[in-house]
């Protein structure tokens, strides 16, 4: 009976002319996204891996110097881009793609693409998450909105009833006529990314068990609009209102709410500017020790300890050059510094994710929108944890370069120079993603979000169905 | 007859809960989002007084510093810490040239979030390394803001299609429009009253909403009525236009859910779809020139150029015998720095063309952009408001370049002062070069979008004619 009832659903969707056009707009623009994306994905990869050779080349070839000066030469981590940003580029492209790794410096992520695009970037581009998570909503609300009303203008809602459907039956008919559709379109933009994605070259990256997964939430993301969709449907008599209201509902949850919360989050747990930032860290760099300063009090009093530990009484007695010790020394402190004040930012950043996820309640769009980007490792987590990976990388590189002047060269030797065996014995910059045991792990609370508005949807349907009036 | 209609037409609109319901709706949304914006431009000026207050006090404590120094109440200070050195002053108390907000500045965010608003250039230090970028959390600009101009390019025109999409086609369904059209009035004339009548409220309310809310957050409006009318006027034609696009489906004379979802489709194309397509092929077709690979060669440049650095130096000096140091029997305390300068105008010489290779990449795909904007009247909204409160990207690529253009003052105030071996004393303090910012050189887009605006506006009516004259009672008459 309930596929009876979606076949004829089918049927009279598929022979409305709105549904043709706006299902062939649709799918049309799903593949242009798709197209557009994999070029930009390509070229973003083909520029990144020049880079990365180019940074690569220009430390082991910097030529011959004092192994200090080549850490404040420094070098560049590039962030990978992974597969599936070609179907959800999320925070990418607000986000910095370069790191500069010097000495005594931990530095931002600088060239965000955003930074050098019009404002006309800030609409959005056509990707393919902007029509799967915007757009698709919207055609379920313009197939839907009528599911009931229509039947109950016409009043074809009584013939149905006399005809010993239970509602319920009937809802499910109703509920699977438009999500056949739906998925009629999803699945092959889903075979065509998961072909694209396996040809791309770097293959390693990519796991169809992670997009099968993305589609799986979009799916039950648009379960979610289906089931508000036919509520809405049940409780008015006009097709019209129906209309208004659910396009009420989308321009809420999908436009509205997301700035709110970030209205909200923002004054809640602002963040600092950057001037600020970084006066605050200079500040407590003051304070301690500075490896370029052995004047500086800290310094005096670590060099009076070292002295006494050695049981020598000047640095030039000391066996290994105490400015590259000192300068290793004053490395751990402002490492330490950064670690602290970037453990704040990160948890004002926690903070606000945190709100985030409580309007989340009012708006099944936000946890569709953060678990879509976590699995395309997209999301701002991500760049986290690059940036924690190219800091790790950069104090590992600062010791090596202090440690080999130290262990050889004298004291106030400044003219001890390395070559190239000392840079190409670094090893270049490798970022592991965190694993996606860990990714799901941090999006539980978005994942329980979006289960609880696929239940309580469904209640909420099957509450009104089943008191439904016919008239 | 017509006025009869339209007054009819009035007093029932009077009545209607609908506009009492919108107006507070639409109020509470502007007060919302003029509150956001307000907050926020407030935190930009608040960072920037900070900024120029301890600049202030820093330039006191030095002077205070120099005096006690110059008569010997204090020991010297180990070289790097003189404030009577100029280097230290170039280096340690640079001068904050900020952005200041505009008076309107509250109206669209644009991309004031994406940028710091003031710069502290040193004596030393390249240029394309001065960091504008804000810290900020990207989901936040990802998702953007809820400031006036979200709700005026996105929320207002779904306003206006829900006052209007049924006003010719409810009249249909009850059967009012055969009694009114048996009156002698024209069908087109009757309806575009009716729909100049909700234009004028619609605006009424809008405006209103507008001027209420800038001034409760105290915004200075009316001492900037020409910024203010601009505004104004900018949106009342957005709106205009959305009423005649809604005049144009209701003339199909299709059913009330019709025309609500082809007046949906027509908002989801113009405000969603046309910005994000061109955004998105202006990024395949025409890629922002990639930032990594001009680092890359802006390091090449500067590598080479540090490597033959004493050769092309000797040449240097012939050109610019001032830099070159002299024998004299007085040691200059500041040759290190003199012979700095020298080496690293040498470098910039010879990165320049990388940069300027690039900023022209980058110019040429923002002008094509820019060209493209004509085609949806929300990019060109967008534009116009950006351009009214001072927060198009041209404003920040001014302002960068206006930093720069200081970057330069500040040390050229220094060099002829550290040639002749000069000391800073504390009267300098009054004397030492300031920026001032403004936005009068940003040629203004807002002429240009008012006129693309417009242009909708006449490529609208031209279409409501068409469509009156093609099927005339037809399609109104076939209930």
């Amino acid at each position: 009976m309930i596929l009876k009832i979606a076949l004829k659903e089918l049927k009279e969707i598929v022979r409305e002319g709105r549904f043709r056009i706006t299902a062939i707009t649709l799918f049309a623009l799903l593949l242009a996204a798709l197209f557009v994306s994999k070029s930009y994905y390509t070229s973003v990869n083909a520029q990144h891996s020049e880079a990365k050779k180019n940074a690569r080349s220009e430390w082991v070839e910097q030529g011959q110097k004092n192994p200090h000066s080549a850490a404040h030469y420094g070098t560049y981590a590039f962030k990978p881009k992974y597969p599936l940003s070609l179907i959800d580029n999320g925070v990418d492209k607000y986000t910095g793609v370069s790191i500069y790794l010097e000495a005594h410096k931990r530095n931002e992520a600088q060239y965000a693409a955003a930074q050098d695009q019009t404002a006309l970037s800030r609409f959005g581009d056509l990707t393919p998450d902007f029509v799967l998570i915007f757009i698709v909503p919207l055609f379920i609300i313009l197939i839907g909105f009528n599911a009931f009303t229509r039947e109950r203008e016409s009043g074809t809602l009584r013939l149905l009833k006399s005809q010993g459907v239970s509602t319920w039956k009937l809802t499910m008919g109703k509920w699977l006529g438009i999500f056949l559709p739906v998925l009629l379109i999803a699945i092959p933009v889903y075979v065509l990314a998961a072909l694209f994605l396996a040809n791309i070259k770097d293959y390693g990256q990519f796991s169809l068990w992670a997009l099968t997964l993305l589609f799986g939430v979009y799916l039950i993301y648009y379960a979610v609009f289906i089931n508000i969709t036919l509520f809405v449907s049940s409780l008015f008599k006009k097709s019209n209102l129906a209309f208004v209201t659910l396009l009420g509902i989308w321009m809420v949850s999908c436009l509205a709410m997301p700035k709110i919360s970030t209205a909200i989050a923002d004054k809640l747990y602002p963040y600092p500017t950057q001037v600020e930032f970084e006066e605050q860290i200079a500040a407590d760099k003051k304070k301690g020790l500075d490896g370029h300063n052995p004047w500086n009090t800290e310094a005096k009093k670590l060099e009076e300890e070292t002295l006494k530990k050695y049981g020598v009484d000047s640095v030039q007695q000391l066996p290994f050059n105490w400015d590259g010790f000192l300068m290793q020394e004053g490395e751990k402190h402002t490492a330490d510094i950064y670690f602290k004040h970037y453990q704040l930012l990160k948890d004002t950043y926690v903070n606000q994710t945190n709100v985030y996820r409580s309007t989340a309640a009012l708006s099944p769009f936000l946890p569709t929108r953060f678990l879509s980007m976590a699995i395309c490792r997209t999301d701002y987590t991500s760049h986290w944890d690059f940036a924690n990976a190219a800091e790790n990388y950069r104090i590992e590189l600062v010791g090596k370069m202090n440690g080999d002047m130290a262990a050889n060269s004298k004291y106030g030797d400044w003219d001890y120079l390395a070559d190239d065996k000392l840079w190409s014995s670094v090893p270049d910059f490798q970022y592991e993603p965190t694993s996606y045991t860990t990714v799901i792990r941090q999006n539980t609370s978005n994942l329980i979000t979006l289960l609880a508005w696929l239940l309580l949807s469904f209640a909420a349907l099957y509450g009104a169905v089943t008191q439904m009036k016919t008239i | 007859m017509l006025k009869h209609t339209i007054k009819y037409e009035w007093l029932n609109l009077l009545r209607d809960r609908w506009v009492m319901i919108l107006l507070i709706l639409f109020l509470g949304i502007t007060v919302f989002a003029v509150r956001n914006g307000k907050e926020k431009v407030e935190d930009r000026m608040a960072t920037i007084t900070k900024e120029k207050e301890k600049m202030g006090k820093l330039d006191r404590r030095m002077a205070a510093e120099i005096d006690s120094l110059n008569n010997n109440l204090k020991p010297a200070p180990e070289p790097w810490q003189d404030p009577r050195a100029l280097d230290n002053i170039g280096w340690d108390a640079p001068r904050v040239v900020a952005m200041d907000a505009q008076p309107l500045a509250v109206v669209s965010t644009g991309q004031s979030d994406l940028f710091t608003h003031y710069a502290k250039p040193k004596i030393y230090g390249e240029a394309y390394t001065l960091g504008f970028s804000e810290l900020s959390n990207p989901v936040q600009l990802l998702f953007g803001s809820f400031d006036l101009a979200f709700v005026c390019i996105y929320l207002l025109p779904l306003l206006v299609l829900g006052f209007s999409y049924n006003v010719l086609s409810s009249e249909k369904e009850s059967g009012v429009l055969r009694l009114t059209l048996a009156q002698p009035i024209s069908l087109y004339q009757w309806l575009f009253g009716k729909l100049l009548l909700r234009f004028f409220i619609l605006t009424v309310i809008v405006v209103a909403s507008i001027l209420f809310s800038l001034t409760i957050f105290g915004i200075e409006w009316m001492g900037n009525m020409g910024a203010a009318m601009k505004l104004i006027l900018l949106v009342t034609v957005y709106i205009f236009f959305w009423f005649l696009i809604s005049f144009l489906i209701n003339l199909l004379g299709n059913s009330s859910g019709s025309n609500a979802v082809t007046l949906i489709a027509v908002w989801v194309v113009f405000v969603l779809l046309i910005p994000s397509i061109i955004s998105q092929t202006a990024n395949s077709f025409y890629p922002v020139p990639s930032r990594t690979i001009m680092i890359h060669e802006y390091r090449e440049a500067k590598a080479l150029a540090e490597k033959k650095a004493d050769e092309i130096l000797k040449t240097y000096y012939r050109e610019h015998p001032e830099y070159a140091p002299k024998d004299t029997t007085q040691q200059n305390q500041y040759s290190w720095w003199l012979g700095n300068f020298a080496a690293s105008d040498v470098i910039n010489q010879s990165v320049q063309p990388v940069l300027d290779d690039y900023n022209e990449a980058l110019n040429r795909q923002q002008n094509w952009v820019n060209r493209l904007r004509f085609l949806s009247p929300a990019i060109l909204l967008q534009d116009g408001l950006n351009d009214l409160a001072g927060t198009s990207p041209t404003h920040y690529t001014d302002f960068r370049n206006q930093v720069i253009a200081f970057a330069n003052t500040w040390r050229h105030y220094f060099i002829p002062r550290m040639f002749n071996n000069e000391k800073m004393r504390a009267e300098d303090f009054g004397c030492l070069p300031t920026h001032s910012y403004s936005s009068a050189q940003v040629p203004s887009h807002y002429l240009a979008d008012l006129m693309g605006l417009l242009f909708f506006l006449t490529l609208a009516i031209g279409g409501s004619l068409w469509v009156y004259r093609k099927n005339r009672f037809e399609n109104v008459f076939s209930v």
